[in-house]
């Protein structure tokens, strides 16, 4: 019982945790709205259109290794030359430039004592007055309305037919 | 240390790196701080530096783009050797271990970055001496000495607004030390702008997703900041002569023309004309047009490959002012400056406002200046004058005050060496920056 705990506590903090601090607020809303919006926005700093890095450190099979022992010797022994490839792979990793958010998550900024001036608090912070102005999706005036699958913006009835067309649900999946 | 070795002065942007020697007036070169992969080339090129004949022969089309910074901080140490390493060696032909370094570093850069920082330039370049300047302080710096009578000089304060490529920055600058705890960060800059007009053309009419550097150019050629955004959105809506925004950019075809280009240039400055005033004006330039389009007309449909903006051409710069319709959660530039202000001992509140220094590649679009003033002025207290100045060469106003700064007889005294740098460490050094 108490081994079980303890090795569930050992997998747990041996697993690295990178998740970017947009994504952590976008995952902790239930609503897909706003997480489509945080990922766009994040998508407006990629250097290139589309996926850019594929997560390397997407490695899972280590949950399923003490199931019995005698089993995990035996994988263990059979699996040499893998392992290596795997610590291979995990040196890689490391090796691999990281995003400026996992660096910032490392710097542990949220640490400092309150007065010092550092990263998050040079932010400007939420807009004074909370107006916002919409603009349509599909031709860029001022829009009235909101598409009702999925949130996003449009001035006419023509602007509606081609967001239902093209786009309507394609963030918010 | 002797007075014969050379400072090499390097701004190093987030989109451009800013490269020369300490007292010329300007940087010998100007290079894109990036590697780019054009379809048909299997290896990372280097970009060859602006305003030199090879740079306009580039042929960028869909060119992929591996960055050394991302969000304006230095990520990828490699890369960043790599390209330096061309850059010392191709084209500023210097010897680092006979050299000393002045080098520009974001405001509030973490520990480990400093780091990789302070290694690549002691371990693996050699440089003798470095110094790490932060970019307000420069501008500053530049600005104080070209009017030394002037009310910058005389109070020894300024609020620099550095509107670059990652994100723009408010930053009082007190005794050409930057008020760290003053500073308020807005994170745009013209990357997410150019993203942002990408997305919105691929959306609306061409996709041109993969098309980082055109899209660059049709930003820099085609984009400004409306004083009226009501009064451009109604013009905008307007069809035929009438909507003195439209105007047609041509994609490169990659035959006769491998660079993009605005189709009528004339076309692309008549939303300064206002529009009552220039009525006839308007219908001799449609005249002109006309005849031009006639002339155009069969090429125009071989070539498929232009497209129309209208409103996006003043709605993609107004993302700065209020980031708001973007759907981040950050206040606009005007609001950025107030509480950059704020931040600061009440004394210095009007001298602030009657200094505020506009720099960095974002603040090019036309209007920009008048804009702010615009909105800055109601939330300014009234017995305070607001006075606005934007550099005469926004690129390279840090440049210019590292320049100056490195000619200057202390500079020496001020840098660490590599002898300091062993012993002491990466940590120990930094002290000796103040920030």
């Amino acid at each position: 019982m108490e081994e079980d705990g303890s090795n569930s506590n050992r997998r747990m903090s041996s697993r690295t945790r990178k998740v970017a601090s947009k994504m952590v607020a976008a995952l902790a809303s239930s609503d897909n709205r706003t997480q489509a919006a945080l990922a766009r926005l994040d998508a407006l700093e990629n250097d290139n259109a589309g996926f850019e890095v594929p997560d390397p450190n997407i490695d899972d099979d280590d949950a399923s290794l003490d199931d019995d022992d005698q089993g995990f010797m035996q994988r263990k022994q059979s699996k040499g030359t893998k392992r290596k490839t795997r610590q291979a792979k995990a040196l890689e990793a490391r090796k691999a430039p990281r995003t400026f958010l996992e660096l910032l998550h490392d710097a542990n900024l949220e640490s400092l004592p309150p007065h010092v001036p550092s990263y998050w608090k040079a932010a400007v912070g939420p807009p004074s007055s909370t107006a916002r102005r919409h603009f349509c999706t599909v031709c860029g005036f001022s829009a009235n309305y909101t598409c009702v699958r999925c949130g996003m913006r449009f001035c006419s009835n023509r602007c509606q037919n081609v967001h239902n067309d093209t786009r309507c649900l394609k963030f918010v999946a | 240390m002797s007075t014969t070795t050379q400072v090499v002065v390097l701004d190093n942007g987030g989109g451009l790196i800013k490269a020369g020697f300490g007292g010329e007036r300007d940087p010998s070169a100007i290079l894109p701080n990036c590697l780019h992969k054009p379809l048909a080339s299997k290896k990372w090129l280097h970009p060859n530096p602006l305003n030199t004949p090879a740079s306009a022969e580039q042929d960028l089309t869909s060119a992929s783009v591996r960055r050394p910074m991302d969000r304006g901080y230095l990520i990828n140490p490699d890369l960043q050797r790599e390209i330096w390493s061309h850059l010392f060696t191709s084209i500023l032909r210097i010897n680092p271990s006979q050299s000393s370094l002045l080098l520009t570093e974001p405001l509030f850069s973490l520990p480990s970055i400093q780091h990789s920082l302070d290694e690549l330039v002691f371990e693996d370049f050699n440089f003798t001496s470095l110094y790490v300047a932060d970019s307000p302080s420069l501008v500053h710096l530049y600005e104080t000495s070209r009017s030394p009578n002037g009310l910058l000089s005389k109070a020894q304060c300024s609020l620099v607004v550095d509107c670059g490529f990652s994100f723009t920055h408010a930053s009082p600058v007190f005794q050409n030390f930057t008020l760290n705890y003053a500073v308020k960060r807005i994170d745009l800059g013209g990357k997410a702008l150019t993203n942002y007009l990408k997305e919105l053309i691929s959306f609306r009419s061409v996709n041109v997703m993969d098309e980082t550097f055109i899209i660059d150019d049709v930003k820099e050629n085609l984009c400004f900041v409306s004083v009226d955004v009501p009064r451009h959105l109604n013009i905008a809506r307007k069809s035929g002569k009438e909507n003195l925004l439209r105007c047609t950019y041509v994609l490169p075809d990659g035959v006769s023309h491998t660079k993009g280009f605005v189709k009528y240039p004339e076309q692309a400055n008549r939303y300064l004309s206002d529009g009552k005033e220039m009525k006839e004006d308007v219908d001799d330039h449609e005249e002109i047009l006309q005849q031009q389009h006639e002339n155009n007309r069969q090429k125009v449909d071989l070539t498929k490959n232009e497209f129309d903006l209208t409103n996006e051409r003043f709605l993609v710069p107004e993302m700065i002012f209020r980031p708001a319709d973007l759907g981040m959660n950050q206040a606009g530039l005007p609001d950025c400056i107030v509480r950059a202000v704020n931040a600061c001992h009440p004394h210095l509140h009007p001298v602030l406002y009657e200094s505020i220094i506009l720099t960095g590649g974002s603040t090019l679009f036309p209007h920009f200046a008048e804009r702010l003033e615009k909105e800055l002025r109601p939330l300014v207290p009234d017995d305070y004058d607001v006075k606005i100045t934007t550099q005469e060469d926004p690129l390279l106003g840090v440049w210019r005050g590292g320049s100056l700064l490195a000619s200057s007889p202390d500079f020496d005294s001020m840098c660490v060496t590599k002898a300091e740098y062993e012993e002491l460490g990466s940590a120990r050094c930094r002290k000796r920056f103040f920030h």
